[in-house]
């Protein structure tokens, strides 16, 4: 029943529906155009100029596709790709394994199950950043925790931020930290499972590992997929934990593509090269998230 | 089950091994926390030397507090974080009930609130930094509000979408028959049955606009520097003060950490209905 269609003359009636959407969406599309698109354009035009913000003047000088040559040839955008890619991938599967694990545990029947879900959601919430420099003193060589458990083992002490391991350092840390996100995605995936298969396939005398390849990991793919999308496209973009744990160090082992970014833009004041590798960085990701992308398109298209 | 394979412990057994097989999981899991929060409570000594059991100091709150100045950060999270939150609701809702209710098509609002939802912070930093450089925005409070809710606001319209899908429509087209204007059905037939849904959208904002570090370190100096930055200072070339830095740790990460264990249900509510549908 369309709104306008009645003859009844109030004000919210003449401006009919539609008119009414486009109020309510209104103020939404304003913060939008504005925090959004206008910094992106401005970024773009930006990248075609050899604007450095100490040389006045220079924001004028177009340089046409110069920075995306410079920065697509340099060896340490090619290094932050990697490094970025690596970051990503093994700190996702890290997470899925035991977020699965822990899943699986939370769903069985216990005492307390209730007070353990809540508390193992705490590391999800705390502030990156103190994650970043409390784990920075977890790793201190000499007066580290997790040295002095080792040593306490009989066991040699590790450099964790050295140059071979920093990187691995860094992945447990953000493993540490997703681990409760992909455990509860998981965990509303179980929840979702109808009872009557795991009954029937109980009566049927299924072993515990056949229970859970062939019935429960089919039926929580889905969750796993789009649990490790959303996450991916966080990895991405992480800062805090980095920045505070290695600062991008030592040398460039841990320089993830935000890292990378921050530091050009920061160090050197090079607008042009910086809004340049912004634009990359918004199009790789834009490219790694477009399966995502469609998928919530559709599902929202759908539900309509 | 049981007449297939003799059951050997009892069902009571089962479950106190498993709460004890928990209690170790959280603990060695939750170690790292347990650690921050034991350092902002114990003398250095005791933190170098690993100890468990020791006397209670606040010493490192008393450095915080009184020699830094860490008041003026935890003042400034909140009025950064507090605005943000109910802006990015009262933006938000309005939006998602558009795209829900009114049956509005708006597939252009809806690939740019996934896009934007996608697009990483850092791609906008520098043109941001300029703009508010030009605008006289730097090391305000205000710059910061503005960000934080811009960036909260496409998940927020993506899940009050979730939540407002759930009202039948009905709802809408019998007050909209009895004469009501579409502006009075959102705001006082809507908004009472989507508290719940709005509480959860809150809850994900504010722990995000709390926990907000490149933005902040970007674009404040001192005046408006929020709660985040502040564990750099302890940290600098003269050592670690480990009792301070365990004390501003856990001030910052408390009301957060807090605010998720009160608020679980909302927070899995939302984290499900915003990443697999609920």
């Amino acid at each position: 029943m369309s709104a306008a269609a009645l003859p009844v003359r109030r004000r919210g009636h003449r401006l009919g529906t539609r008119g009414a959407a486009l109020c309510f969406i209104a103020p939404a599309v304003l913060v939008l155009l504005g925090v959004y698109l206008g910094p992106m354009l401005y970024a773009l035009k930006a990248s075609f100029t050899g604007w450095v913000m100490v040389m006045p003047g220079s924001e004028n000088d177009l340089v046409g596709f110069d920075n995306y040559t410079d920065v697509l040839r340099s060896r340490e955008f090619w290094t932050a790709v990697r490094v970025t890619i690596v970051y990503a991938l093994s700190s996702i599967t890290g997470g899925l394994i035991l977020g699965t694990c822990l899943a699986l545990l939370l769903n069985l029947d216990f005492f307390w199950r209730g007070f353990f879900r809540a508390i193992m959601i705490i590391p999800m919430v705390i502030t990156p950043s103190v994650i970043g420099i409390f784990f920075k003193l977890l790793y201190e060589q000499e007066d580290g925790v997790f040295n002095h458990v080792l040593a306490s083992l009989g066991l040699p002490k590790v450099a964790w931020l050295s140059l071979t391991n920093a990187l691995p350092s860094m992945i447990v840390m953000d493993v540490w930290q997703t681990t409760p996100f992909f455990m509860l995605v998981i965990l509303a995936g179980l929840h979702s499972i109808d009872e009557n298969l795991i009954d029937a396939a109980k009566v049927d005398g299924t072993s515990p590992w056949q229970m859970f390849r062939f019935i429960l990991l089919p039926h929580l793919l889905p969750y796993m997929l789009i649990a490790a999308a959303f996450r991916c496209i966080a990895a991405m973009g992480d800062f805090d934990k980095i920045w505070l744990l290695t600062g991008g160090g030592p040398g460039d082992r841990t320089t993830t593509m935000t890292i990378f970014t921050y530091k050009t833009g920061f160090s050197s004041f090079d607008i042009g090269r910086t809004t340049a590798i912004a634009w990359i960085f918004v199009v790789i990701v834009l490219a790694v998230s477009s399966p995502l992308l469609r998928y919530l398109f559709k599902t929202a298209q759908a539900d309509r | 089950m049981a007449q297939f394979k003799p059951r050997r412990f009892s069902r009571r057994t089962v479950k106190l091994a498993l709460t004890a097989l928990w209690c170790a999981i959280a603990f060695l899991y939750l170690f790292p926390y347990v650690w921050m929060v034991l350092t902002g409570i114990r003398q250095p000594v005791d933190t170098l030397a690993m100890r468990f059991i020791f006397t209670p100091t606040l010493d490192g709150f008393r450095t915080i507090f009184f020699e830094t100045g860490f008041q003026r950060y935890m003042l400034n999270s909140a009025l950064v974080a507090i605005p943000s939150t109910l802006l990015v609701v009262a933006v938000a809702a309005p939006s998602a009930y558009a795209l829900t209710q009114l049956r509005m098509r708006g597939n252009i609002f809806l690939v740019a609130i996934l896009v934007a939802r996608m697009v990483p912070g850092i791609a906008l930093l520098i043109p941001i930094y300029l703009t508010a450089s030009y605008a006289g925005l730097l090391d305000t409070r205000l710059v910061l509000i503005v960000i934080y809710t811009a960036f909260n606001l496409p998940f927020a319209i993506w899940l009050l979408r979730g939540f407002f899908r759930e009202v039948p429509a009905e709802v809408r087209e019998a007050a909209i028959i009895d004469g009501c204007t579409e502006f009075r059905v959102f705001r006082s037939m809507m908004l009472p049955l989507l508290t719940g849904g709005m509480v959860a959208t809150g809850v994900f904002v504010f722990i995000a606009a709390w926990n907000e570090f490149l933005f902040a370190l970007a674009l404040t100096q001192s005046r408006a520097a929020t709660a985040p930055l502040s564990v750099v200072g302890f940290r600098n070339e003269y050592g670690v003060q480990w009792a301070a830095i365990g004390a501003a740790a856990v001030m910052i990460s408390t009301p957060v950490v807090a605010f998720a264990v009160v608020m679980q249900r909302y927070l899995v509510r939302g984290l499900t209905m915003g990443s697999v549908k609920g």
